[in-house]
């Protein structure tokens, strides 16, 4: 893997705590952003903010992306709706793939807790 | 002062520091750069743009105239650049690019090399031509097309489907690989589902497999309709490989949580192969496909080597998959044979058990009371019955699917099983002692009324009758006949010997084995052996009886029929009834202990023989001494008996005659020689006497005749 990287002109893996938290969080994300969505049609600044809210920090240009990944694999969907403030929006929403594929997710996350809990012996079994 | 222009931004007119505009126009560069292999990256841009856009007019709403550089380099620091991008998905973000890019990339945690995959989500059938395609970098449609079109494809195809591993799974000896049944892909159970992802091929193969007797049976049920009754009950048939399905089904647990599902997917269950998990579902297959304009340069460059290795690979992978199933095939074999062998000596037991426990009621003729009884109930419990108990359980328990028995109980078994064998030895010796010794050797005759008979044929005394006792009757000991208390045994011998006087003779020895010599003595003597003759009969007993008291203790009765030249002899059929009887040849003065000196070959019962001086002839012609066997080593050794002897004898007569015969021919002729040589020798004396008489009277006349000798002048005298 690092060859690639050399090759490709990236830099190398080291081992520092950006990006091990960094990869933390990617794992997670799309499981956040779909539970933002699941809870209603929301557009990408609203996504922001609650997860800004939530202590949650995200670019937009690593949202967009993702969102982009979702509605690609037919997980969302959009509408555009009218904005007198400015361009039409994108208001994403869950499809139902989407849907079972969030239970999916959150089965695992669940797991995942449940399993670093007792690992870190926060979970008395 | 700085230069405004206006600029069309997403539908609006937005005016913006010419500054700020090279701002933005950069960042959007590089959002354009650094989503340049993103599917969708022009949507992902637009939306950027058009979030910018809106930022804009929050602004400019706000009361802001333009857009300055300040306000763009917020938006910016908001909205992330590149290289925050980059250091908020970190390496991940490196990795990502690579599996969002081709369908070789895969198994990025195991491996960096390119490996031909079947790509499982891009799939008609088993998704090799899109495995294919990918890896080579064409369509996979035109791969399909070329399947199709050329002859082998279908043959190739499923081979390639078989050794093939899927984009999903790795080889099925991949780590933490386990057999679960599929809750995602089942029909019925999801048996066929979690087999297809253990072994990482189409779910439908197994069901295949498994409805392929119902089809049959279905056809051909509707085309032969009265199909014979016992071809429904084949294994083959529908009941059957149903009655595996559902094993499989009770036996194979459920893969319910998703890290099951990994592990019947064989995948390492860690943060990365969740991720990995996750998304592999959101990638789109025309997102893979699309990368690979990019990766044909690459591949164009490995090519040679990388396909040849992993067709390297492939075939490694068949060969291997080939071996595992020749030594799979090895396996069941040497099972078989295990098997086999394992039956054989549990049927060998049991027989044993079964023999020990027909022989009791002779147990009480052989053993002694005391230990030897005690030790024979021991040797029976423990030696053969419990091997037999083990056995019994043992089945039991596999069959009842009963837990495997702790050691301590297997312990127990064995250690019983030992203490079995100390008594069964034990047993041994104490019998054996009993039989140590032997009887000192003790003749009798038996009184014949008349001895002169010419003809004797020998019958069993029916006193002791006994009958075949039904399905009792157990080879070797058909032998012993019991009635009551007394065991009859067919421990008596016959020896045919010449006798040396013209009468027949009739002897016997008594014999047996005990713990000492008295006691052999004693036991020998409480033998009862009764013969009598009756005309030209003779009435023997034809067995040995035991009884309890005395018990068995090789109790044996030797008979020795002395018959006369030129008498005959027959030995009735039901005298050697089962053949316990020997009759055999035996020098008189040759004395053999009991055991086995004869041969009874050849000699049949029923018929009569003649006694002559060179042994016993069959009087139908059969030739019936061991003439033949002259020469032969040790169990011909009472070749000494008579009529070798006397053949011998004549021989040598004859020899010396013939010497006679040759010394007094000799002898004639030298006299003869002697004879004629004497009356020559006379001749030539009186020829040279006349001859001197002759030159004396005329020695002055010829003086030649007298040089001349008698000789010369009658040569012919040289040849009298």
């Amino acid at each position: 893997m690092c060859c690639n990287c050399a090759q490709q002109g990236f830099k190398s893996y080291d081992m520092n705590i950006e990006n091990t938290a960094s990869q933390m969080r990617k794992g997670v994300l799309e499981f956040c952003i779909l539970s933002i969505i699941k809870l209603g049609e929301a557009y990408p600044s609203d996504i922001i903010d609650m997860m800004k809210s939530a202590n949650l920090n995200i670019f937009e240009g690593t949202l967009y992306p993702l969102l982009t990944r979702l509605k690609n694999a037919e997980l969302l969907t959009y509408r555009w709706v009218e904005s007198n403030s400015g361009p039409p929006r994108k208001y994403f929403s869950m499809t139902e793939k989407g849907a079972e594929f969030y239970k999916e997710l959150e089965a695992t996350w669940n797991e995942l807790a449940n399993a670093v809990d007792t690992i870190t012996g926060k979970n008395k079994q | 002062m700085k230069k405004v222009i206006n600029i069309n931004f997403q539908g609006a007119i937005v005016p913006i520091e010419e500054s700020a505009y090279e701002l933005l126009q950069q960042y959007t560069e590089s959002l354009r750069r650094y989503f340049a292999e993103e599917e969708g990256k022009d949507e992902i841009i637009n939306d950027i743009e058009s979030r910018i856009s809106e930022l804009f007019q929050a602004r400019l709403k706000n009361g802001a105239t333009c857009i300055t550089d300040d306000d763009v380099n917020a938006i910016i620091d908001n909205m992330g650049r590149p290289a925050d991008f980059e250091k908020e998905e970190g390496a991940s973000k490196d990795s990502e690019e690579k599996t969002s890019s081709a369908q070789q990339q895969q198994q990025h945690w195991t491996s960096g090399s390119k490996r031909l995959y079947r790509d499982e989500n891009n799939k008609i059938l088993g998704g090799v031509c899109s495995g294919i395609g990918t890896y080579v970098g064409i369509d996979p449609w035109i791969v399909r097309i070329i399947f199709i079109v050329s002859g082998i494809g279908l043959l190739a195809y499923l081979i390639l489907w078989i050794f093939l591993p899927t984009n999903v799974s790795l080889s099925p000896s991949g780590p933490h690989k386990k057999l679960y049944r599929n809750p995602d892909d089942k029909i019925i159970a999801g048996v066929c589902g979690g087999i297809g992802s253990y072994f990482g091929i189409n779910p439908w193969l197994p069901r295949m497999l498994f409805l392929l007797p119902f089809i049959i049976f279905v056809f051909r049920w509707h085309n032969f309709v009265g199909f014979s009754f016992p071809d429904f009950i084949r294994f083959t048939f529908s009941p059957g490989t149903l009655f595996f399905y559902i094993i499989l089904w009770l036996v194979i647990p459920e893969a319910k949580t998703t890290s099951e599902k990994l592990e019947m997917k064989g995948e390492k269950i860690n943060l990365d192969s969740i991720k990995e998990s996750v998304a592999k579902e959101m990638k789109g297959v025309s997102e893979r496909v699309g990368k690979m304009g990019m990766e044909a340069g690459e591949f164009m460059k490995n090519k040679g080597p990388e396909m040849g290795k992993e067709f390297g690979s492939a075939v490694n992978r068949g060969s291997a998959a080939i071996g595992r199933i020749i030594i799979l095939l090895i396996k069941i074999f040497l099972y078989m044979i295990l098997a086999c062998v394992a039956l054989a000596i549990i049927v060998a037991v049991f027989s044993v058990a079964f023999v020990a426990i027909g022989l009791f009621p002779l147990k009480d003729f052989v053993l002694s009371d005391g230990w030897q009884n005690v030790l024979a109930w021991l040797t029976l419990i423990f030696f053969i019955g419990v091997p037999v108990v083990g056995i019994i359980t043992y089945l039991i328990r596999k069959i009842a699917r009963v837990k495997s028995a702790r050691k301590t109980i297997r312990y127990a078994f064995v250690g019983l099983w030992v203490f079995g064998w100390i008594c069964f030895f034990a047993l041994i010796s104490f019998v054996g002692r009993d039989f140590n010794s032997m009887n000192s050797f003790n003749e009798q005759s038996l009184i014949l009324s008349n001895p002169t008979t010419t003809y004797l044929e020998v019958k069993p005394i029916n006193s002791r009758d006994f009958r075949w006792r039904g399905w009792f009757r157990m080879e070797p000991y058909s032998s012993f006949g019991i009635a009551d208390d007394t065991a009859m045994v067919g421990n008596v011998r016959l020896r045919i010997v010449q006798s040396p006087t013209d009468s027949f003779q009739v002897s016997y020895i008594k014999l047996s084995n005990g713990s000492s010599r008295q006691n052999a003595d004693k036991l020998a003597s409480l033998i009862t052996f009764n013969g009598f003759q009756q005309d030209s009969t003779l009435y023997l007993d034809n067995g040995v009886a035991i009884n309890k008291t005395d018990k068995f203790r090789n109790q044996q009765v030797e008979v020795t029929i002395a018959v006369p030249v030129g008498k005959r002899i027959k030995i009735n059929r039901t005298f050697g009834y089962r053949n316990d009887v020997t009759v055999g040849w035996g020098n008189p003065n040759d004395r053999y202990w009991g055991r086995l000196g004869y041969s009874d070959y050849d000699f049949s019962y029923g018929e009569e023989y003649m006694m002559k001086v060179d042994g016993l002839h069959n009087i139908n012609g059969d030739w019936n001494d061991d003439s033949d066997y002259e020469g032969n080593g040790e169990p011909y050794r009472y070749k000494n008996s008579i009529k070798i002897d006397s053949i011998k004898k004549q021989h040598e007569e004859q020899i010396n005659l013939l010497r006679e015969k040759i010394d007094s021919t000799k002898e004639a002729q030298k006299k003869e020689m002697k004879r004629l040589q004497d009356s020559l020798q006379n001749r030539r004396n009186e020829i040279d006497k006349k001859l001197k008489a002759l030159e004396s009277k005329t020695a002055w006349v010829t003086p030649l005749p007298l040089i001349m000798n008698s000789k010369n002048i009658y040569p012919f005298l040289n040849y009298i």
